[in-house]
């Protein structure tokens, strides 16, 4: 109950217009601090959702592969260029990012991640830390303005922040496979 | 091993539905990925029309559009203190320019960059400006428009969306815009491409000649 309300609570707070348009005003906060914190609300939620309907997620999402790959599909649809900008030109588009980012992506993570093996987690965190080098590479590199909301130079920023990301996943990658931890227990 | 039931079977078939959807649909059936490109489609789409505004060119003369009826308008936006973008967007307008036959420009085409920043941009700084471009200020004129209500109109129509940052200069996207002789707006071209521009007006204006 306590994560139900905290997750409401953040994302009614984030959806303030003067919070929301603080957090827009900067590409790389827009991104990767608005968008992952509505991801996490989602998460908080959907400890609520999985006591109240254990059948649901237990029938439709046993092997957890549709959740994570609901996940992966909103979280890369709103890595795109257009989609960012939209949010911030259309109401429409900014309420879809509202909802489907708690709804789509935190709540099917959270209950796909527990079902998914060591192996399938991995899959997933290989396949984010290519599509963040890709994305990075992208908005770094880019010659034109990829977003009419932002400054190339933001848009160089956010790029970074998603290389940097990127390399981190290789860190954890890098230490799950040669770190056995069984060792130091 | 993996656990399956046909409840999860079918749901994995409907997540990949609906994320194809989105994305087709988001992307314009996988034309658009930015919101430029997203922009440019729907401009080829509507053909606004070039709202009513006032003009005040280089030479210190105020017009209305009236000015250009019955000629094509081939317009540029920019602000003359911009050191990046246009330069080289009024550089390629030059291209396009010289392209034109002579015997078309300022009888069926008229060159127009129009200037986004009125305070600085003052009809003597345009007239300054113009000559690094060659402009001869009759059949390419730079001007800018005075009212910012106007001004606002007329950005909106075409879509151009201009970011003033902390040291005084602008983001801003750049095209080539071509208005007919009644004033509708029929292509945005590529200012990256100044020879297929060049092409694609010249067309047109052949194509009218010939009627």
């Amino acid at each position: 109950m306590t994560q139900l309300l905290v997750g409401l609570f953040m994302i009614i707070f984030l959806a303030l217009p003067p919070v929301a348009k603080i957090m827009e005003s900067v590409m790389i906060i827009h991104m990767h601090m608005q968008m992952p914190m509505l991801i996490i609300a989602g998460f908080l939620i959907a400890k609520f959702f999985q006591e109240r309907y254990p059948g649901f997620f237990e029938k439709w999402n046993r092997n957890g592969l549709p959740g994570i790959m609901l996940f992966i599909i909103i979280v890369s649809f709103w890595t795109l260029p257009r989609t960012m900008d939209e949010a911030l030109n259309e109401a429409g588009m900014e309420i879809f990012k509202f909802i489907s980012l708690p709804l789509l992506a935190g709540i099917p993570l959270r209950d796909s991640w527990k079902r998914l093996g060591k192996i399938g987690r991995n899959v997933v965190i290989i396949l984010f830390t290519i599509l963040f080098f890709v994305m990075g590479w992208l908005y770094v590199d880019a010659p034109v303005q990829l977003c009419n909301n932002y400054l190339v130079i933001d848009q160089i920023i956010l790029g970074w922040g998603f290389l940097t990301t990127a390399i981190c996943f290789v860190i954890y990658l890098g230490y799950i496979l040669f770190v056995d931890p069984s060792k130091y227990e | 091993m993996i656990k399956k039931n046909w409840q999860t079977t079918l749901a994995g078939i409907i997540v990949i539905i609906f994320g194809f959807s989105l994305f087709f649909f988001g992307t314009d059936g996988f034309t658009a990925y930015t919101a430029e490109k997203a922009r440019v489609n729907k401009l080829m789409h509507d053909r606004p029309k070039f709202p009513n505004v006032n003009f005040e060119d280089s030479k210190g003369r105020e017009y209305s559009i009236s000015e250009f009826e019955n000629k094509y308008v081939f317009v540029t936006f920019l602000y003359t203190s911009c050191t990046t973008v246009c330069p080289q967007l009024e550089m390629n307008m030059l291209q396009v320019y010289k392209k034109i036959p002579k015997k078309y420009l300022g009888k069926d085409i008229t060159f127009l960059s129009i200037s986004f920043d009125p305070e600085r941009d003052t009809p003597e700084t345009l007239e300054k400006y113009r000559t690094y471009f060659h402009s001869d200020g009759e059949t390419w004129r730079m001007a800018r428009i005075p009212n910012h209500k106007e001004l606002d109109t007329l950005l909106k129509a075409f879509g151009v969306i201009v970011i003033p940052d902390k040291n005084g200069t602008f983001a801003h996207n750049s095209a080539f815009y071509l208005v007919n002789k009644k004033g509708t707006l029929v292509d945005v071209l590529d200012y990256k491409k100044p020879d297929e521009a060049a092409k694609t007006v010249i067309n047109i204006l052949k194509q009218e000649e010939g009627e």
